[in-house]
């Protein structure tokens, strides 16, 4: 992933349990513009599996995962 | 003199009031110690009994007692409302008093907030209040055949496994009824399998196929078109429908929130181990206010009443505290009329449901009507666990 240039909104969902970073996310993702890249930050194991599938759902772009000590960063592009 | 307020006089603060009134009732008599409990409403609601209203499994009289009665005659019972609670300053304000306390306890529950969803409240019906699950009582009894959708709105709410419990007692009620065959079920669900718990929506989905309940899976609800009788999720799908039973949003009570005691949610930042109030040693929160991350049931709120009336007797008795809430959690799970299975876990040990049952569903209902005797009474708090 490379979008530093980019406008990120992180959602620090760290601590939170399944469901909440799926949940933090579709909230933001509704408040976003088209084009927005959103970053969940989440120490809970089922969001690398849940976050995909809902993407892919909602037909926005899923952009991948960065894994950092304790959590995983977890990036999606608003597309429509 | 020591003083105990219990803010909110539902399962939690009603179990944890009885429970030190027994414990610490020579004090009690002396004057030593003083157990408050204040909520606005005068009834104690047993809100299990909502889910089963709508199939006349339970009824109004078996739902409701009066506060005053279920408590222990040692405990001095307040009807006002509760405006602003300070916990810097230990004070507790309400329509008509200004109350101080030693130890707070905090069990305001959470309600719902059909405000969250446009056309939710006017879309369709639901169990969440004594009302609603009588208007969908007729409902349920007058429907003749269609779509009937059993929706969730919004997450975090009230009784997890209770809107699929509705779908399954709503196949048995109208297969017992001999129009099953009119009737299309879909249950629609915000994750990618209809309960959250991995192992136990595996079950859940298994039993939906044989139960021929469609789900629809990953689906957000956005709006609801009363006039068209139609469900728009986020993700981009239109459900039709000619009935609906939506289990709307949640949020924590006003009071805590305008104290600004609640996350951004609504929810009470609670420790999840002693469960006090992030911050504070004298206030503990427990049952649905809280943002643990357990179910918002009142399996749960007796648990945590357990162990807060526990520690608090500690404080007490010069004890340090003896007890932490290991985020146990017990749930029935009605799977037909006459049958249920049990969830049973906590923070480390994810349930392991026997498979359904017709001692289950008989435990549940026997359960139903000893949460007056037994368990609001503080008797056998934490399930005696």
């Amino acid at each position: 992933m490379s979008h530093e240039e980019e406008k990120v909104k992180v959602i620090d969902a760290r601590g939170s349990y399944c469901p909440g970073p799926l949940m933090e996310l579709i909230r933001t993702v509704k408040q976003s513009n088209i084009g927005d890249i959103i970053e969940v930050w989440s120490s809970d194991g089922g969001s690398q599996r849940d976050i995909p599938k809902w993407t892919e759902k909602a037909g926005h772009e899923f952009l991948g995962v960065i894994h950092e000590k304790g959590y995983d960063r977890i990036r999606v592009r608003k597309t429509r | 003199m020591k003083r105990i307020l219990v803010v909110g006089g539902g399962t939690g603060g009603t179990i944890v009031a009885n429970n030190l009134a027994h414990r610490l009732h020579e004090k009690l008599v002396k004057g030593e110690i003083e157990i408050t409990v204040v909520d606005s409403s005068s009834l104690h609601v047993y809100q299990p009994a909502y889910l089963l209203i709508p199939f006349g499994i339970m009824h109004r009289n078996e739902a409701i007692r009066p506060e005053r009665d279920l408590l222990a005659e040692t405990i001095k019972f307040r009807q006002e409302r509760v405006n602003k609670i300070d916990v810097n300053n230990r004070l507790v304000k309400t329509d008509s008093s200004s109350l101080q306390y030693d130890f707070l306890v905090l069990a305001t529950g959470a309600q719902p907030d059909y405000s969250q969803v446009p056309g939710l409240e006017k879309g369709g019906y639901d169990f969440y209040t004594l009302e609603n699950a009588y208007k969908l009582r007729e409902a349920i009894g007058k429907f003749e055949g269609g779509r009937l959708v059993v929706a969730v709105t919004g997450i975090p709410f009230k009784c997890p496994t209770a809107p699929m419990e509705f779908a399954f007692l709503a196949d048995s009620y109208y297969s017992k009824l001999g129009v099953r065959d009119k009737i299309e079920l879909d249950y629609l669900y915000p994750l990618p399998r209809p309960f959250t718990i991995p192992n136990v929506a595996e079950q859940v989905q298994k039993l939906m196929d044989d139960r021929k309940i469609k789900t629809d899976l990953l689906f957000n609800v956005e709006s609801v078109n009363p006039e068209k009788k139609e469900i728009t999720s986020i993700e981009g799908e239109t459900i039709k429908y000619d009935l609906a039973v939506l289990t709307p949003p949640h949020t924590g009570s006003e009071v805590v929130r305008v104290s600004g005691l609640t996350d951004k949610g609504g929810w009470i930042p609670t420790d999840r181990y002693t469960l006090h109030v992030k911050g504070y040693d004298d206030v503990y929160a427990i049952g649905d206010a809280t943002d643990l991350p357990v179910s918002k049931a009142g399996s749960a709120a007796d648990f945590q009443a357990a162990v807060v009336s526990t520690n608090i007797w500690d404080n007490i008795n010069g004890f340090p505290p003896s007890l932490r809430y290991d985020g146990r959690v017990m749930c029935f799970i009605i799977t037909a009329i006459g049958e249920a299975t049990i969830l049973l876990f906590d923070y480390e040990h994810p349930p392991s449901p026997p498979p359904p049952n017709f001692a289950c569903y008989w435990y549940k209902l026997v359960y139903n009507r000893m949460y007056w005797t037994v368990t609001a009474k503080g008797l056998l708090p934490g399930f005696g666990v």
